[in-house]
């Protein structure tokens, strides 16, 4: 066995050294001449032993086979011939490559998000074992489940934190933090990079210690390992660096990298609030479990389901009174989830758009692929003179076949290689966009090996599909069609079929673009009842100053009109979302029906909030700094609310109460609907109260207008209090695109998918039809000679075109009027049989592809036909 | 026997043959080991040169035996081959082999003619 590696090993080589030095043939002609001198000397027939000894030709032929690898050798050769082949066209090799890398970059770039998102499992101890629980649970029940289920070897809890900020020396800095149960590393099987990680006694004992990763670690301290045992401080508690988590550990919810995390037991010092750890009500940890070898998931879930219902039917005995309420808390589930890939955060909200982005890009990959085809297969019509006549010097047919698979790998696996660098780029680009301004979303697009046999199969994939159907073509024919050289139009008929599948394919791409465009345009310009420009909305941090409540409010907004280019300045407790208090109200002359729902949404707002806004006040007023505590309540609502109880008419003078609170207030101002921040959904009726007038101080953002002001923010807070701090100032533009995100993003990158496959297309029929006209010109002269006038050479060329780009629109659109419905809890405001996008598309692709050929077919009319016919 | 049956029967046992002239009669050049051949098989062997160079450079490649130019006794270039280290050793697991195949030939050859 080692004998026949080492003949291997050498035939490789050889192959390689690619020499031939001739030694072979004199050693055979040597031979030969040794035997005619024997069989001379022996009187024997000199004839007879030269044909006894074989052909040196022959015999050279076979040893040249032992010397080296054949296929091999003419796989090397054919790539060769390749490379050739290219730099004798670079124009054609370089729209072929871009457009191919164009191709497969789009793929591995979603395919690495995807890769990140959904399908990546986590470097720690046998993932597959990993299980989430799918609700947050509390501290009581994570335990109760910890002692009572017996499917999971262990089980830990953690609270992501979100950006806090710590204090090194002197400074506050912002970090993304994380607490953890004492067991999170033991069950993970992290080990530490550096000192040491938490483990499981610290529940039970708390310490002041904290992890950090090892990109902070990195990026914060440049790996110094003297960090261990630094202190910093947290909400003014000090905390002690115990260790270093490993490079390649990222935490467990993909796309957040947390930098520090503290131990779950230490939750009660730093977060504000009590009952973290006794309150059964306060749902704050996300947990996760391995599963014991052997058991399924299945089992798991049907002994968490068992234990579950105990806890929730123990909950549901404290709503005896309210069977509505009672049946909706029996009526909740713990469903388990695989979690080897982490908690899923980032998997419900982009996995269905980067599904539909797949799709896309693979229809891209598709375009290119007959677009080459196109290409190659003229290229092929050209060369079949070439392929003829080696076909009839004996080359087998399996060889000129394999030789134009070798040219259709050079180009596939150069623009693989490209394809592979722009995922890379533009996968981070895409992060960027769908973190938009957020928390940044940390995922680790590294090219893994998944990613890169992916880019690499979708290569050969593309390699087939392209280069065989002109491969087969271009042999098929036998030698005789092909050394009488070819018809008129040959390959026309796979040149047709494949530019009907093109413009089919684009246009289901543009009309998906279409939809995606105008629903985001719709989400632009639908009436939202507010003015988004100019808008700053402010977080404060207030629990260290020295001033508190109501007074602090007004003193913030005090100091904040005073600024220079603040027009004006309001506050509401969560702005411009239904997401508060839901109350129920009584109405005046209003009698509810039996079943009817008396909730209303309420809200606290502070004066000139409209105005703010610019949200216009139909009827009345809004609150002034004459509603204070002592003056008599005063509501504002909205028009649905107007719609729902008065029918229309004005509710200005009317009174409404809290139903429990029989103290009455006057309804005096009716301002127009606010849409919340996802501009999308139903506006419910809302009732809005005066903040001086709550009985307790209401928390909530602060809410500015005036153009260039974020950065006045912080010198109008250290004006009230040195210790107020703005924790988040985002202009509302930010927050409003944020919220929209899903919809820009499928907008933006079909778009982008769109136009890119319209460009691919019309290169693709431009080169076709020009091609065609080249082949054509003979005829064409011989046409015009005869006294055809240009406009009919012109119109012969278009008429041709016609019939495959009409059918590939025909197919587009009545496939799209079959997909588009697969989006359609994507779209708003658009329906997936939208007409304008259907006509848009197709009239699109019909103008565009018609310039594509005109432009050659004029080119071929301008021609004078003595010219052509002396071509030839 | 056609030439095609006697070149089947060669394939598998041309290297053992070619090892076998070497270790016996030392450097040679590839006619003088075809002519050898055929003497010993009083020409019921004959090899063509097709044949008897792939598998020469084959036991070369898989350093079996050793290859080089030298001078003949009437001053011509010509390749001499010897047979190496590792030539004699796999030699000699192949005779053992052979004569193993041949005891158990022999033996059911003896078997067929009592029946």
């Amino acid at each position: 066995m080692k004998f026949r590696l080492v003949e291997w090993w050498r035939r490789w080589w050889e192959t390689f050294r690619h020499r031939d030095d001739g030694e072979a043939e004199e050693e055979l002609r040597f031979h030969l001449e040794m035997a005619e001198e024997d069989a001379l000397r022996r009187g024997e027939d000199v004839r007879e032993a030269r044909l006894r000894a074989g052909g040196v030709a022959q015999a050279a032929e076979e040893v040249r086979d032992q010397r080296t690898i054949r296929w091999l050798g003419d796989f090397l050769r054919d790539i060769r011939h390749g490379i050739r082949l290219l730099r004798r066209s670079p124009v054609f090799s370089a729209a072929a490559i871009v457009s191919l890398a164009l191709g497969i970059g789009a793929n591995t770039a979603i395919f690495s998000l995807i890769d990140a998102v959904m399908l990546r499992m986590m470097p720690v101890h046998e993932p597959e074992q990993l299980v989430q629980f799918r609700r947050d649970v509390s501290y009581p029940l994570f335990r109760q489940f910890g002692q009572e289920l017996r499917c999971f070897t262990d089980m830990f809890a953690q609270s992501s934190m979100g950006r806090r900020d710590v204090v090194f020396d002197g400074e506050p800095e912002a970090v993304s933090a994380e607490l953890v149960s004492g067991n999170y590393y033991s069950m993970l099987g992290v080990v530490p990079y550096v000192g040491l990680v938490f483990y499981p006694e610290m529940d039970m004992k708390p310490a002041p210690v904290a992890v950090i990763s090892y990109a902070y670690w990195q990026r914060r301290f440049g790996s110094d390992p003297g960090v261990i045992g630094r202190s910093f401080r947290w909400n003014g508690r000090g905390f002690m660096f115990i260790g270093v988590t490993p490079p390649e550990f990222h935490g467990v919810i993909p796309g957040k990298a947390p930098e520090v995390t503290l131990p779950l037991s230490m939750a009660g010092e730093i977060l504000d609030g009590s009952g973290w750890f006794t309150s059964d009500s306060r749902f704050w940890l996300q947990v996760m479990g391995r599963l014991r070898a052997g058991h399924t998931i299945e089992r798991a879930q049907a002994e968490v389901t068992t234990n579950y219902s105990r806890v929730i039917r123990a909950e549901a005995e404290h709503y005896k009174s309210n069977e509505f309420r009672r049946q909706h808390i029996l009526a909740q589930q713990m469903l388990l989830e695989a979690a080897g890939n982490g908690f899923d955060v980032l998997r419900s909200r982009f996995s269905e758009p980067l599904q539909l982005l797949m799709g896309t890009v693979a229809l891209i990959l598709l375009i290119a692929c007959a677009n080459l085809a196109n290409l190659l297969l003229g290229r092929a019509t050209t060369r079949r003179r070439e392929i003829a006549v080696r076909l009839a010097m004996g080359a087998g047919r399996g060889r000129i076949l394999r030789q134009m698979l070798a040219e259709g790998m050079l180009l596939a696996s150069i623009a693989g290689v490209l394809g592979v660098l722009l995922a890379w780029w533009s996968a981070n680009a895409l992060v960027v966009m769908m973190s938009n301004g957020g928390e940044p979303i940390a995922l680790n697009l590294r090219p893994d090996l998944r990613v890169l046999v992916f880019a690499a199969v979708i290569s050969v994939v593309a390699c087939l599909l392209f280069s065989l159907a002109p491969a087969i073509q271009a042999t098929g024919k036998g030698i005789q069609p092909g050394l009488a050289e070819a018809r008129l139009g040959a390959g026309w008929r796979w040149g047709r079929g494949l530019i009907a599948a093109q413009v089919a394919i684009s246009a289901v791409l543009l009309i998906g673009a279409g939809l995606f465009g105008r629903t985001l345009l719709r989400l632009y310009t639908v009436e939202a009842g507010f003015q988004r420009e100019d808008v700053v909305l402010i977080s404060v941090k207030t629990d260290r100053s020295g001033l508190q409540g109501h007074a602090l409010r007004e003193r913030i907004l005090e100091s904040l009109r005073s600024m220079p280019g603040v027009l004006s300045a309001s506050f509401e407790m969560s702005p411009l979302s239904y997401k508060g208090w839901e109350i129920s109200v009584n109405v005046e002359g209003y009698t509810y029906g039996p079943n009817e729902d008396d909730l209303v949404h309420v809200s606290y707002i502070a004066e000139d909030y409209f105005q703010t806004l610019r949200t216009p006040v139909i009827v009345g007023r809004e609150f002034n700094g004459r509603d204070t505590a002592t003056s008599p309540m005063a509501v504002v609502v909205n028009e649905a609310f107007a719609r729902r109880y008065f029918h229309g008419q004005s509710p200005v003078g009317k009174w409404v109460n809290f139903k429990g609170d029989p103290e009455r207030m006057e309804i005096v101002g009716l301002a127009k609907d606010i849409r919340s921040r996802s501009l999308r959904g139903d506006i419910p009726a809302a009732l809005y109260v005066a903040a001086a007038q709550a009985s307790r101080p209401p928390s909530g953002v602060y809410i500015l207008r005036g153009a260039g002001i974020a950065g006045i923010v912080d010198s109008a807070l250290k004006r009230v209090d040195a210790k107020l701090r703005a924790t988040d100032v985002r202009t509302l533009d930010e927050s409003l695109s944020r919220s929209i995100l899903q919809q820009r993003m499928l907008g933006t990158l079909s778009g982008l998918f769109g136009v890119l496959s319209l460009v691919l297309v019309s290169v693709g029929v431009y080169g076709v039809m020009a091609f065609q006209v080249a082949r054509r010109q003979k005829e064409i002269g011989v046409r015009m000679a005869l006294g055809a006038r240009p406009i009919q050479v012109i119109g012969m060329v278009l008429r041709e075109t016609a019939v495959p780009v009409g059918a590939g629109v025909g197919i587009g659109l009545v496939s799209a009027s079959g997909l588009t419905r697969v989006a359609e809890n994507m779209l708003y405001g658009v329906s997936p049989t939208d007409p304008v996008s259907f006509a848009g598309a197709g009239g699109l692709l019909l103008v565009l592809t018609f310039v594509a050929a005109y432009l050659p077919s004029r080119r071929a009319a301008r021609l004078s036909p003595v010219e052509t016919l002396r071509c030839e | 026997m056609s030439n095609e049956q006697k070149a089947s029967v060669l394939q598998g046992t041309l290297d053992l043959m070619v090892l076998l002239t070497l270790a016996t009669l030392g450097p040679m050049h590839g006619y003088a080991i075809s002519a050898r051949i055929e003497q010993v098989s009083k020409g019921a062997i004959q090899l063509k040169m097709g044949t008897l160079y792939p598998g020469l450079l084959r036991l070369a490649q898989r350093g079996l035996i050793s290859a080089q130019w030298d001078r003949t006794e009437t001053h011509r270039r010509a390749r001499y081959y010897s047979i190496t280290a590792a030539g004699r050793r796999q030699l000699k697991t192949e005779k053992m082999e052979w004569a193993r195949m041949t005891a158990i030939m022999e033996a059911l050859a003896l078997e067929g003619d009592a029946g």
